[in-house]
């Protein structure tokens, strides 16, 4: 049995001042929302689908409503949900008109045998579940418009440069959000969701849908979610690697620090990581989160106590309140 | 110098008599001319790139021509490219109207900051690189046809269409996802996967051959890795990756093979099979080695003026290789 803990990201990324409390606020809440499901229902899925949901939702960050827009001015999503009782997954890519992509990746999982659906299929899928797409600009923010007129900009003087693979894609928004928990019964949940990067090239998919890259989830390990350069996650299979090295008997934070240093070092890019080792021989599952990144926004619930930061080695914590 | 090498499968499934011929003589082609590009000094990128694309030329194998078609009677496809030497990677997913798609993953790799296109804007991104669309016509075999009408008649069609294509009799035997690894002369690892996915598929079903960790892997320090089999099992444990995991603990390419595949199967059940092959051979030659839970997988690998192929389990047959 477990301590049921649940811990969120809203993206690593370097956050404007005027941006931060607005983001810890969002976190804060997304964690509270998934970690009452954790407690009602029992369920580390639930909580996380929940948190996410609550993340989506939100305007602030860039997933669902609040997306980034791609090359063309549409918003293209990237989510995955991974149930760690049975390795079951479900994920969507390039997923246009949907307000919540990671309840599209759950029924991915729930209602057919497959893991992923992309684009025109994964919007059909939607579509035979009672899910009406909704227009391009209900999701789109100001915010979005701001940061893809001035990447178009930006874009067109470095562009040639960005052609060379060794250089990472220069972007200011790598807001994936995340959560991963674990209920009361031991078991391990994970999702992740995404709008993509800002100008991305239509079609572009990312890690956030990817098993092993975006999110991992095992009950035997624990559960991973990750944000950053997608396209270094995804290069090294940054979350399985971090849930190889909890299988070798690293604690969460080594594992975290560990692969998020080769990921730097083998092909560079910098991302964050949110963790739940599980009980295993210790007994107690361990959370953990780390970032490469100036920042990333994330935060905790656990034994009725809540954690959250925002910069490295910060963290501010309260009682919960009822 | 290191000793160039390639590997390559057909795919794994359950492949009757009269097409094991033909599977074999597929395989065998593709390594002929991925080692071929190798002797003339090519990358192992540029091996596993050739290998691919004529097995996706040949219409007996699910990938390009001859791939199998989705619930609606198109053709999908999905493929990944890899290069172990800097880790790069170029993948399409829910690609259509492509000859070739392991061609357009290179692109992807080489005139991209991204490593994966989906859907109209992987086809848009492959029409500015020069490369004019096809219709599905050209892709499309009678076995192609033959298959989806089988598998849609039959009296569970959404059950069989999501089952492995090497189970229930409603699947018509053939080759299935192509693949190759390979090491050149620098020492350097590639791996190359696509495929045109399942029989009926729900259209936007993504697999595992596209996706970096499960359908391939490739660290020129570790080792390369293309899968094939059950997509979804392959995906759930990361296959591929587990494979390289293994070989940095020290297994041999036949042990992580198993040993991955063991797992996969009491964890999530399915079929699959891999190839690899890693650096650290004597001498400047590599490791090299296949293994499949499936009935069959066709293969072949080119190294040393010898080729050796098989495609039931426990055959190995080889040859010298005639001159290049």
């Amino acid at each position: 049995m477990s301590v049921p803990t649940i811990i969120v990201h809203g993206g690593a990324r370097t956050f404007e001042p005027d941006l931060k409390e607005v983001v810890k606020d969002g976190v804060r809440a997304a964690a509270r929302q998934g970690y009452d499901h954790l407690i009602g229902s029992g369920n580390a899925m639930d909580a996380v689908v929940e948190a996410v949901s609550a993340m989506e939702d939100n305007m602030v960050f860039n997933a669902g409503h609040g997306s980034m827009l791609n090359l063309n001015g549409d918003v293209e999503m990237d989510a995955i949900v991974i149930d760690g009782r049975n390795l079951a997954s479900g994920a969507v890519c390039g997923l246009q008109g949907c307000a919540n992509p990671v309840q599209v990746a759950r029924l991915v999982m729930e209602k057919t045998k497959h893991c992923l659906l992309t684009a025109d299929g994964a919007r059909a899928f939607m579509k035979s579940q009672g899910i009406q797409p909704i227009p391009n600009r209900e999701l789109v923010t100001q915010k979005a418009v701001v940061e893809f007129e001035t990447y178009k900009k930006y874009s067109t003087a470095v562009e040639k440069v960005m052609l060379s693979r060794s250089i990472p894609p220069v972007t200011s928004d790598c807001d994936t959000v995340g959560a991963v928990a674990i209920d009361g019964n031991g078991n391990v949940a994970a999702a992740t969701s995404t709008g993509g990067i800002t100008a991305k090239l239509p079609g572009r998919v990312g890690d956030s849908c990817i098993i092993g890259s975006g999110a991992y989830a095992d009950n035997a390990v624990g559960a991973v979610s990750t944000t950053g350069l997608g396209e270094s996650i995804m290069r090294v299979c940054l979350a399985r690697r971090i849930a190889e090295l909890l299988e070798k008997g690293e604690t969460a934070d080594q594992a975290s620090k560990h692969a998020l240093d080769f990921m730097s070092k083998r092909v560079g890019g910098t991302a964050g990581v949110i963790v739940i080792s599980a009980a295993g021989v210790s007994g107690t599952a361990r959370v953990a989160h780390h970032f490469t990144t100036t920042n990333m926004v994330w935060a905790a619930i656990s034994n009725g106590y809540m954690r959250w930061g925002i910069d490295p080695d910060q963290e501010e914590s309260s009682e919960l309140k009822a | 110098m290191f000793e160039p090498t390639i590997i390559v499968h057909g795919g794994c499934g359950k492949i009757s008599p009269d097409m094991k011929e033909i599977a074999i003589e597929g395989v065998k082609t593709a390594a002929c001319r991925g080692h071929t590009t190798l002797t003339r000094g090519g990358s192992a990128v540029d091996a596993v790139v050739e290998a691919v694309t004529t097995l996706e030329n040949n219409p007996e194998f699910n990938a390009g021509h001859g791939s199998v078609l989705n619930r609606k009677g198109e053709v999908e496809m999905d493929a990944c490219v890899i290069d172990g030497q800097t880790l790069a990677s170029g993948g399409v997913c829910g690609l259509r109207g492509c000859a070739n798609p392991i061609q357009v993953a290179r692109l992807v790799m080489e005139k991209t900051a991204h490593c994966l296109l989906t859907g109209q804007g992987a086809r848009d991104f492959m029409e500015s690189q020069g490369i004019h669309p096809v219709a599905d016509s050209e892709l499309i075999t009678p076995r192609g046809r033959a298959r989806l009408e089988k598998v849609l008649k039959s009296a569970f069609p959404v059950k069989e269409a999501t089952e492995s294509q090497s189970s229930g009799p409603s699947a018509l035997p053939g080759c299935d996802t192509v693949g190759a690894v390979a090491m050149d002369a620098h020492g350097n690892l590639a791996t190359a996967t696509s495929t045109g996915g399942i029989i009926a598929k729900l259209p936007g079903r993504v697999g595992d051959s596209p996706i970096i960790g499960s359908g391939g892997y490739a660290d020129s320090d570790v080792g390369a890795v293309s899968t094939t089999g059950d997509g979804e099992s392959i995906m759930k444990v990361c296959l591929a990756r587990r494979v390289a995991e293994y070989l940095e603990k020290g297994e041999s390419i036949r042990q992580a093979a198993e040993h991955a595949l063991e797992f996969m199967s009491n964890r999530v059940g399915g079929e699959a099979g891999i190839i690899a092959l890693s650096r650290g051979g004597e001498g400047g030659k590599c490791q090299v080695g296949c293994h499949f839970t499936s009935d069959n997988m066709p293969w072949a690998v080119v190294s040393n003026g010898k080729m050796t192929w098989g495609i039931d389990h426990g055959q190995e047959l080889s040859s010298p290789l005639e001159g290049e």
